[in-house]
């Protein structure tokens, strides 16, 4: 199922309207975004081979940044172990539940840290492109009044 | 197969046109030797020849685009009514000086025109090829070269600009901004663009207003399918999408990949892909078992395989036509393509028998929309098909094709 399959998209009586449609399916996306219904590690994955094709588009790099924010760690936390096989499943639990326990001990630290560097390399990232978006946004500004101020002139 | 022999349905006859031409492209479409741009150069020689003229086809004896071995035995052979001359690419290229170069190039570093001329020189050429047209010229009335991209095309078209027309298939890359491909654009005596959208990047890159320009694209004729032909032959019963040719980075297979693996995932949705084409993929191990690769097909299987999908996929954004999405509009089917791509995006627009995404999320709810309605989709196509039909049937692109010759 659409994870999010609730309302009906409108089609003119005269046929097919791609660029009206095409219109509605991104609002429909945009109120999506905002609702975080994208924000999803798979989504980051999907978004690999895409970023050269639209770093020009302004919104782009602060959606994929809230879904790498879903991606960035690593899950170093326990999960069930189980046995499929029918003889010996008891022993066998207990023999990868070690063998989990011995492994993890010896690379807590080693995950730890490395999902400490994703964060932290992740929130340099927002920052610089915040920062610049600022930056843009103070220039727009400066430029529209200096244009402004000339005009009157 | 496409019927390319069949003459034109009414000649134009107001139209003066040149008797003998040759085409020049690095590669004849043959078997498995799939590519736009030599497709779209073959089916306009076979339609003059079909129309009377005196057409060369000349072209190297490679047929693999990654090496460009010599596989092709040199000569002149008839090859599904075209007169095809093979010449052997040169041997003496330095591979690793022209990567080099090529990999400034794709990093938008600035380099000299020299630098440019060393790349184009160790690129595939085909001195043979070269000499006989300069020995030839005056054989033929117009050398139509494409595309642009290659050291052949680039020496080719300088041979006789005054005759020569170029077909640039020009995509919005690296290499197309380099200065010794503009100067090529400018010093052809015409250029044929096959979509608007391209005709206008070439004239935001070069400037380009003095050559004269026009926009002829490619005939299609309709074909019968059989829908069921290809889920019945492969055994699939759930719906699928369909990319068909090269598989590789630069068309976005990877891509399309990576977003079927993604909404396979989140939407909880069987859908299947189907690939035909050559080239080599990275499967991601959640689509195993999910996407069946045909391999190289017939016309015939290719266009049943497009009828029976739920639509047809086309993440590149290095377009310059996209015969395959006019394919699947004639086999009744809508599209799906890439957003970036002017072209294909324009052809969605003007046709109405297709969407676009920029994004995963728009991917996701454009494929979900065209699930949950199959009648807006067979609308799609149907447009699609009126599209392709009115634009591009090859009576419309007859007249286009002579007016830019003359």
């Amino acid at each position: 199922m659409n994870p999010d399959k609730d309302d009906m998209f409108q089609i003119g009586a005269d046929g097919i309207n791609a660029s009206e449609l095409t219109k509605q399916i991104q609002q429909r996306v945009a109120e999506k975004l905002e609702r975080g219904v994208y924000t999803d590690a798979r989504v980051a994955r999907a978004e690999r081979m895409n970023l050269a094709h639209i770093r020009d588009n302004d919104n782009f790099l602060p959606f994929y940044l809230d879904c790498l924010r879903d991606a960035v760690f690593v899950d170093i936390s326990d999960f069930e172990i189980t046995e499929r096989r029918r003889f010996f499943s008891a022993p066998l639990v207990t023999l990868k539940k070690a063998i989990w326990k011995l492994l993890k001990f010896y690379t807590y630290r080693l995950w730890a840290q490395q999902n400490q560097v994703n964060g932290l390399l992740l929130s340099a990232v927002e920052g610089v492109d915040n920062r610049t978006r600022d930056k843009i946004a103070a220039l727009e500004k400066r430029v529209a009044e200096l244009e402004n101020a000339s005009s009157s002139d | 197969m496409r019927d390319l022999q069949s003459p034109a349905p009414n000649p134009p006859s107001d139209i003066p046109y040149p008797e003998s031409i040759a085409f020049v492209a690095p590669r004849f479409p043959e078997g498995s030797t799939v590519g736009g741009a030599e497709t779209l150069l073959k089916a306009l020689a076979s339609r003059l020849t079909a129309n009377g003229h005196k057409v060369s086809f000349l072209t190297t004896c490679a047929r693999n685009h990654f090496t460009w071995a010599n596989e092709v035995e040199p000569g002149t052979r008839e090859i599904d009514g075209v007169n095809v001359t093979f010449f052997p690419v040169d041997s003496d290229r330095d591979i690793d000086l022209f990567l080099s170069i090529q990999e400034s190039i794709c990093r938008r570093r600035d380099i000299s025109e020299e630098e440019e001329l060393i790349w184009l020189r160790n690129n595939v050429n085909s001195r043979a090829l070269c000499d006989h047209l300069r020995q030839n010229s005056g054989q033929y009335d117009r050398i139509i070269v494409g595309p642009y991209l290659f050291g052949l095309s680039y020496f080719a078209a300088a041979v006789v600009p005054s005759k020569t027309i170029l077909v640039p298939c020009l995509h919005d890359e690296p290499f197309a901004y380099l200065q010794s491909f503009g100067k090529m654009f400018k010093s052809a005596s015409a250029i044929m663009f096959n979509s608007a959208a391209e005709q206008a990047l070439a004239s935001r890159i070069y400037g380009i207003e003095s050559v004269q320009a026009s926009v002829v694209g490619m005939g299609m004729e309709p074909f019968a399918v059989d829908k069921t032909a290809c889920a019945k032959k492969l055994g699939l019963d759930a719906p699928y999408i369909i990319y068909s040719g090269r598989r590789e980075e630069l068309k976005g297979t990877p891509l399309m990949l990576d977003y079927l693996a993604a909404f396979r995932s989140r939407t909880g949705r069987d859908l299947k892909l189907v690939l035909t084409g050559t080239g080599d993929y990275e499967l991601p191990a959640s689509l195993r078992g999910h996407v069946v690769d045909m391999g190289f097909v017939s016309e015939k299987e290719k266009h049943d395989a497009m009828a029976g999908a739920l639509s047809f996929c086309h993440p590149s954004v290095n377009e310059s036509f996209g015969i395959v999405i006019l394919e699947s509009w004639l086999a009744d089917r809508p599209v799906l393509v890439h957003g970036c791509s002017n072209v294909l995006k324009d052809h969605c627009e003007q046709s109405n028998g297709g969407l676009w995404f920029s994004v995963y999320p728009e991917f996701e709810e454009e494929l979900c929309f065209l699930m949950d309605n199959p009648e807006h989709s067979a609308a799609m196509g149907k447009a699609g098909r009126e599209y392709v039909i009115r634009e591009y049937g090859w009576e419309a692109i007859d007249r286009k094709l002579l007016a830019a010759l003359s």
